[in-house]
């Protein structure tokens, strides 16, 4: 508040043509348009909003994968390009931590199925002797999209994943561009169990097929020409195809990729922890059964913070 | 100035409030219902940026174990009793704070809700928005009567 020279207080009446006039004129409109000077608030509360949308808009997510897309250096034996990029923020972490409460509660149902008993009586173990776990798949495959999500999930209750990228089926087949992981240029670290993946074609078309990504070794053909065979799959020769130390085997998707149309990897790895979710029972149900198969293939049982397997076939 | 008096309010701020927290009721309610019965009977598209399962079941979709959705239907019920006729009428000094409170935590509510939505699950869901869109206007009703009942009570300090 402004004082005249003699220091005493000026009229609260603002007088005309003084240098106030500007904080007058502003004081005047807020005893002239109350109702305008209360709803400042929410003209903040949209333009926050407004400015969210924007930034979504213009592609300035924080979960925002880069629109190029990253070639990563294979295990051996690979001979072409992934079209792989990083995995959004949160998604492996999400995975890779459901709870044993929810998987429990999930448990084995109907809408997955369980690998094939082979009824081997030796066990496939690597270089190391740990139990083998081998999975053939390629990135254009929907059916193996689907499937690495439960493989994922099942195996990080044994060991830990690192390497892990995003990538999506073809665009061009049944259950077009279902996000997925990429098993290819990836890491699986445990101290019981050992994972070997191959990728054999990237979804980026060459010529009539796919790149081919990486080449199966002469042991890992053996396998695949042995069990990807009747009487274990009505569909010799297809993937994925997944062999559990020889015991059990998986020929095709445990459930429909249906279940992850049009979602992208953040929409499926945040409902993994929600029973309820669709997409929990069909993943987390089929990494159940993985579980469960492989505590009975190899008597190996989750870690401290896995769930209990439940029964095979059950 | 004079404390302002309830039964000045203006009768289309008390509709406008108690029907908006009545509309915020009913949208919570049934996303309360479905979260605990089946979050897939959304009556909303399940693929692309709108997905209301998507947001409902995610891992956001709860607050130190609390569905979201019940925080929603029992902010939309004290909303409500803080926005009836009763309570706008009322005297009692701690009522329009707790409906100004209320509603700006409502506001900001919706803030985070929204960045939940487009930045950490990818998705939209449309009775969330819905919930959403009505918090704001809620807010901007309640800022509306609170100016309402202060410009009521300085005309009627000028008058004495």
């Amino acid at each position: 508040m402004s004082n005249t020279p003699s220091g005493s207080e000026r009229p609260s009446r603002p007088a005309p043509h003084t240098s106030t006039q500007k904080s007058t004129s502003r004081s005047s409109f807020r005893r002239r348009h109350p109702i305008l000077r209360a709803l400042v608030p929410i003209g903040l509360v949209v333009l926050a909003l407004v400015t969210l949308v924007v930034i979504k808009v213009t592609g300035g997510s924080s979960n925002a994968t880069p629109a190029a897309s990253k070639v990563v250096s294979g295990n051996g034996g690979s001979s072409g390009s992934s079209g792989s990029t990083p995995l959004p923020a949160g998604v492996l972490s999400e995975v890779t931590s459901v709870s044993p409460a929810t998987l429990g509660a999930i448990g084995e149902p109907s809408s997955s199925t369980s690998p094939t008993a082979t009824g081997s009586k030796t066990t496939l173990t690597a270089a190391n002797g740990k139990p083998e776990i081998l999975f053939m798949g390629a990135e254009f495959c929907p059916y193996c999209a689907a499937q690495r999500w439960a493989l994922v999930v099942a195996l990080s209750q044994f060991g830990t994943f690192s390497g892990l990228t995003a990538t999506h089926s073809t665009t061009t087949d049944v259950y077009p561009d279902t996000k997925t992981f990429s098993f290819y240029g990836s890491t699986y670290t445990s101290t019981s169990l050992d994972f070997t993946s191959v990728e054999l074609e990237s979804n980026q078309v060459s010529g009539n097929s796919y790149a081919t990504l990486q080449t199966p070794t002469s042991a890992e053909t053996a396998l695949l020409s042995r069990y990807d065979a009747a009487p274990y799959t009505s569909q010799p020769g297809s993937i994925p195809f997944l062999d559990i130390a020889n015991k059990y085997i998986s020929v095709g998707a445990g459930f429909t990729p249906q279940v992850l149309q049009g979602l992208s990897m953040q929409q499926i790895a945040s409902q993994l922890s929600h029973k309820n979710s669709p997409v929990a029972t069909a993943i987390d149900g089929e990494a159940n059964r993985i579980v469960a198969s492989i505590t009975a293939a190899t008597g190996i049982k989750p870690g401290p913070a896995a769930p209990a397997a439940p029964a095979v076939g059950s | 100035m004079a404390t302002p008096r309830g039964r000045d309010v203006p009768r289309w701020i008390i509709a406008t409030t108690l029907g908006l927290s009545m509309l915020a009721v009913g949208l919570t309610a049934y996303l309360t219902v479905t979260h605990y019965t089946d979050p897939s009977a959304l009556a909303c598209p399940d693929t692309g940026i709108i997905n209301c399962t998507a947001v409902t079941t995610s891992s956001w979709s709860a607050i130190l174990g609390v569905p979201v959705a019940l925080l929603g239907l029992l902010w939309a019920l004290t909303m409500a009793g803080l926005n009836s006729p009763w309570a706008w009428r009322s005297s009692t000094k701690w009522l329009p704070a707790a409906r100004l409170t209320l509603s700006g935590a409502g506001a900001v509510m919706v803030l985070y809700l929204v960045y939940i939505e487009l930045f950490r699950v990818d998705a939209i869901c449309l009775w969330c928005t819905g919930v959403h869109l009505t918090a704001v206007a809620l807010f901007a009703a309640v800022l509306a009567g609170r100016a309402s009942l202060a410009t009521t009570s300085r005309a009627a300090s000028l008058a004495r």
